[in-house]
């Protein structure tokens, strides 16, 4: 069995301080500011490729609605008129009354 | 301006306002965000620094770190204590740019530092001192340099380094262990010749 490694629980503030002077970097002011300005562009550019990325599929549900919209008009305009009813083909003058008459000479003759 | 963390236990800050202020750093508050930065700015520098060595690599590291922080802020789980979570990222930042950079023309170290100085009383011997202790701990394992700066630069426990290294307690136990028999023989060295 291995041998418990014989451990101080405890932080060695003298090993500690020293090694913090050793590794203290300095000028903490300068190093905040930089990384909140870091983080204000990264911000921006992140709204950037938001918009970036929405831009493509904007583009192209606007061509759709406007493919769709010009097909819906155009259809509408093409469209025939609409069917006379009965009504309207028995009392509409006749294209041709000539023939008409003759019809019915020949019809009253009989 | 001042580190604001004091010197032993520096991470350990008042963490009943932190998840609150996570919370609304990752709903776009730049002041919380801000404070963030403030409270661990210098241990995150310092644990850079032990992985890098060079403190401007450090503080470029350090400020990926802060910034790949800040974009996560919605995984973090606020159930735990958050400078462990923030230290993880900074220690990985370091270790990823350790082993993208190309190798630096490192200057050789003043031949009075290696071999020895007077007791650091004065501004320049103390410099000499702190160069000594950057080089020793350089020469150790990547983790065992983290695992001291964590446990008796700033104060966290076994458990929380073990979070943030991924290891297990035992193990960081063991690093620690393994550094300060290192650290502590230089600076006897340093004592004894002075």
């Amino acid at each position: 069995m291995k041998e418990p490694l014989p451990f101080d629980h405890r932080p060695d503030t003298v090993l500690g301080e020293e090694l913090r002077r050793a590794l203290d970097p300095g000028d903490a002011a300068s190093f905040v500011a930089r990384v909140l300005a870091r983080a204000a562009e990264a911000r921006v550019a992140s709204w950037d490729a938001v918009l970036a990325r929405w831009a493509r599929p904007g583009v192209a549900a606007a061509v759709l609605v406007a493919l769709a919209a010009g097909y819906l008009v155009g259809r509408a305009s093409a469209a025939p008129a609409p069917r006379p009813s009965v009504y309207d083909a028995l009392m509409a003058p006749p294209a041709h009354p000539g023939e008409v008459d003759i019809v019915l000479a020949s019809v009253i003759g009989n | 301006m001042a580190d604001p963390q004091p010197p032993q236990r520096a991470a350990r800050i008042a963490e009943q306002d932190e998840a609150e202020l996570v919370v609304r750093a990752a709903a776009g508050d730049r002041a919380a965000f801000g404070v963030l930065v403030e409270r661990y700015a210098g241990v995150a520098r310092r644990v850079a620094r032990a992985v890098l060595g060079n403190p401007e690599d450090a503080d470029d590291a350090a400020q990926d770190a802060m910034l790949s922080a800040l974009v996560k802020l919605d995984q973090y789980d606020a159930r735990r204590p958050f400078g462990p979570w923030l230290l993880r990222i900074v220690a990985n930042a370091a270790t990823d740019r350790r082993r993208r950079r190309t190798v630096r023309r490192v200057d050789p170290l003043d031949a009075g530092l290696t071999a020895g100085g007077p007791r650091p009383d004065t501004t320049a011997e103390r410099r000499a001192l702190g160069e000594r202790l950057r080089q020793a701990l350089a020469e150790l394992p990547e983790r065992r340099r983290v695992a001291v700066v964590l446990f008796d630069v700033e104060g966290y426990s076994h458990a929380e380094i073990a979070a943030v290294l991924g290891i297990p307690e035992g193990t960081v136990r063991s690093e620690v262990f393994h550094a300060r028999r290192r650290l502590r023989a230089l600076l006897a060295d340093w004592k004894e010749e002075a």
